[in-house]
């Protein structure tokens, strides 16, 4: 388990987003705010984290052939106690969230992760890959958040400040609203991505650089 | 070694899922049994806020006629009337408050539930400057209410017509429903 690795794939690499392509419609569904966008992929990393520690220690006893459906029902009965809690005991927070916490259930990066990672890992080293993948998710929530905001709406930080209005960047009027909606939604991601691979390409070559250099 | 019949190896699998599921399911079933009250509780006391805020001293439920299909609640309370409506906005069925007084004019419009975009419809529901002063256009008044671009006098969102106009809709279902009380 190399940490700096699992780190370095979460965030880049192997993006759940950018690279992976999962967990696409919460992204393109609920990225218009940076509240949203951090709201959502602190509770995906949280049940990420969770979810698969879970599985990596009931690995050996769940047989292959129906583990995909065993995945499914352990995750769903997870989230769903999470929910349940959170609107018993917190009242404000599952407010706030709302809609975010049921959107975690078909979110595919759970699953994915299940299955390429925690079937395979042990507990500490799935743990780590469910904190690594999640910081990934929330960083390019984060990154499609700002841009669609502040492009689309014009503020900056709705949610969070400025008592929830966001600092206004562009004045009213000028923000291409566009962006905003799903058509926005799925242009800002495509660039995310191409942005991604871009910067993925330019480090491989630097690497490859140093390597000839150094002979 | 002998080899695992189909038999016994179906059973296996579906002894083992049956398991997992049970443990699960009865997971579920504690902490629903735990949580359901309180969840009651809180959904109870919410909708009582949820009156007051347009209907000082509460109310409680009346029946009540509707021809708009948009209704679903009425509660009468010392000021007059808060009635719960349903317009469709962009996203869904907006779920509001409507307060009337019992000479028919409007006390207030809160918002119950919306999912309409976040910035630009969701702004009606919000807690800011922004939402308070479009929402309390529709104190005081009497006579079906519509956005400006529609020949009325209330200020839409900006880039939320849509979501201005269903709030416009639920108010004048609120009004039509209340008239028809006498």
């Amino acid at each position: 388990m190399n940490f700096k690795k699992q780190f370095r794939e979460g965030l880049l690499t192997k993006n759940p987003v950018t690279v992976q392509l999962l967990g696409m419609c919460s992204t393109l569904a609920i990225t218009t705010s940076l509240f949203n966008g951090i709201g959502m992929g602190l509770s995906v990393t949280l049940i990420l984290i969770c979810s698969n520690v879970l599985i990596s220690a009931l690995r050996k006893v769940i047989p292959s052939q129906i583990r995909i459906a065993a995945y499914i029902v352990i995750i769903a009965g997870f989230v769903t106690v999470v929910d349940l809690a959170l609107q018993a005991f917190l009242p404000d927070l599952s407010e706030n969230l709302g809609v975010f916490i049921p959107l975690i259930v078909v979110n595919c990066i759970i699953l994915g992760r299940a299955e390429a990672f925690a079937s395979k890992n042990g507990v500490l080293a799935s743990a780590v890959d469910g904190l690594c993948q999640g910081i990934g998710y929330t960083a390019a929530l984060v990154v499609v958040c700002v841009i669609r905001e502040l492009l689309g709406a014009g503020t900056f930080g709705g949610g969070i400040l400025n008592g929830g209005e966001g600092i206004r960047v562009i004045p009213e009027g000028y923000p291409a609203m566009q962006l905003v909606m799903p058509v926005g939604g799925f242009l800002v991601l495509g660039f995310v991505i191409a942005g991604s691979q871009w910067l993925m390409r330019k480090l491989d070559n630097r690497k490859k650089d140093k390597e000839a250099a150094k002979q | 070694m002998k080899q695992e019949s189909t038999l016994k190896y179906t059973l296996r699998l579906a002894v083992t899922l049956l398991l997992i599921t049970s443990v699960v399911a009865a997971v579920l079933a504690g902490v629903n049994f735990v949580t359901a009250p309180i969840i009651a509780q809180l959904k109870a006391e919410k909708l009582q806020k949820a009156i007051e805020a347009v209907l000082p001293g509460g109310g409680t439920e009346i029946g009540f006629t509707d021809e708009t299909g948009l209704v679903s609640k009425v509660y009468a309370g010392e000021a007059g009337y808060a009635v719960e409506v349903n317009p469709n906005g962009f996203g869904g069925a907006v779920t509001m408050m409507v307060g009337i007084d019992k000479s028919g004019s409007l006390l207030g419009v809160s918002i119950v539930s919306q999912s309409e975009t976040a910035g630009l419809g969701a702004v009606s529901a919000a807690n800011t400057s922004a939402g308070e002063s479009f929402r309390s256009q529709f104190a005081g008044k009497t006579d079906s209410v519509a956005v400006a671009k529609d020949g009325g006098e209330i200020d839409a969102i900006t880039g939320a017509t849509i979501t201005s106009r269903a709030v416009c809709t639920g108010v004048n279902a609120a009004l039509d429903c209340i008239a028809r009380m006498g």
